[in-house]
């Protein structure tokens, strides 16, 4: 690669790199306990559980 | 080489590695499913197109991160040039497992609605402001937008056409697309999958990727070799260069140098290739041709041309030998020049 490509190269990793880790830290910190589809009512989403 | 196009430029070398690479994606794909559907927990169930679209998605995953990890792999040892070599099939490849799973998902989640599947994809869950609810399948399809961008491209004529610069810069957007991946399974698969096996595999594949990357880049960022005061740069001594390969001194101003040594004779070409800009001081010499890594593409030692028919042509560079150590004057003649090595056992 020539230099200049080098750098971007780089660059790219700089910033990549820790933004693909906080996706995935936020993601895993987020996700929901159990899958609930707030569209159904209570009383069949507690019959599920 | 490049003096005209064709398909693919099969060799005996690619038929085998392709053979095997897709041996190995259909073996992937059957023991997925075949033991996805043995260890299901209990109580899920899941349709065959399901399993499908896991094992293509999951695959399609993995050769992303082995693609990236590739280059910076061969510079640290040569068992992975051959990887190198024919990385171009594997991406085209990965495309096509990946196309597989997109369309798998946008039938089969989003074709039985009155709305065109594809419009689907992108107006069916709107909460872009919510990070678990996250829309995450568009993230996969931009991805998927510049994988087909990569493999529409990665012919050698678009190389040709775009000049060498370009066409790199162009296909710089497979680490942005890996970022897509990323975040596409992480608010996707990552949501509804409770095993750490897919956490700790997303897990794995970024800090590899990015470690491999960082750690070359690092490696060689602000490296440079300071010119004596004549302005000559050292390279080693004599009994320090492996016959057939190439020291890389990098001078303050202008590309890299690879210094060869063929036998008794040190000679220093540009460290750029004139195809992609592989590092020709990273290759070695064959049929006394200075062979670029990354493709194949041949110098003459002596002129920096490549052997006719083709016309591809770098700078070549002067080379001294002083009690037993070389060094190379970091001013490039014109691409093509004639430059006489120098001879070992010849200097005072």
């Amino acid at each position: 690669m020539k230099r200049a490509h080098r750098k971007n190269h780089l660059l790219i990793w700089l910033l990549l790199g820790p933004a693909m880790f906080a996706i995935i830290i936020l993601a895993v910190l987020n996700r929901p306990d159990a899958v609930v589809n707030d569209r159904l009512p209570d009383s069949l989403t507690q019959e599920a559980r | 080489m490049s003096h005209d196009y064709k398909a693919v430029q099969w060799t005996p070398f690619k038929k085998r590695f392709d053979r095997w690479m897709l041996i190995g994606i259909a073996v992937y794909l059957i023991l997925f499913i075949v033991l996805g559907g043995i260890f299901q927990p209990p109580g899920e169930s899941i349709q065959p197109v399901q399993a499908v679209i896991r094992a293509t998605g999951t695959l399609a995953f993995l050769l992303l991160t082995f693609i990236l990890c590739i280059g910076p792999l061969a510079r640290l040892t040569d068992r992975f040039k051959p990887f190198l070599y024919n990385r171009r099939h594997l991406g085209v490849t990965t495309f096509l497992i990946a196309l597989v799973h997109a369309a798998l998902v946008i039938m089969w989640y989003h074709g039985f609605s009155e709305t065109n599947p594809l419009v689907s994809v992108f107006i069916s869950n709107p909460r872009y402001d919510s990070l678990a609810g996250f829309p995450f399948e568009v993230l996969g399809l931009v991805a998927l937008i510049i994988l087909f961008l990569m493999a529409a491209t990665s012919h050698d004529f678009w190389n040709a056409n775009l000049g060498p610069g370009t066409w790199k810069a162009l296909h710089m957007g497979v680490y942005v697309a890996y970022a897509l991946l990323i975040a596409h399974v992480a608010l996707g698969a990552i949501q509804f999958e409770k095993s750490p096996v897919y956490v700790a595999l997303l897990a794995a594949g970024a800090s590899v990727v990015t470690a491999l990357h960082l750690g070359t880049g690092l490696a060689t960022l602000g490296k440079r070799d300071r010119a004596e005061t004549d302005g000559w740069l050292k390279v080693a001594a004599v009994a320090d260069m492996e016959d057939a390969r190439a020291k890389i001194v990098r001078p303050a101003d202008g590309e890299a140098i690879a210094v060869f040594r063929d036998g008794s004779q040190v000679t220093a070409v540009s460290n750029v290739c004139r195809h992609q800009g592989g590092p020709l001081g990273e290759g070695k010499i064959v049929d006394g041709c200075i062979t670029c890594p990354w493709h194949g593409f041949q110098y003459r030692m002596e002129d920096g041309q490549s052997p006719p028919p083709f016309t591809e042509k770098i700078a070549t560079y002067a080379t001294r030998i002083v009690e037993g150590v070389v060094y190379v004057n970091p001013d490039p003649n014109p691409p093509g020049t004639p430059q006489a090595p120098s001879e070992i056992g010849a200097d005072a």
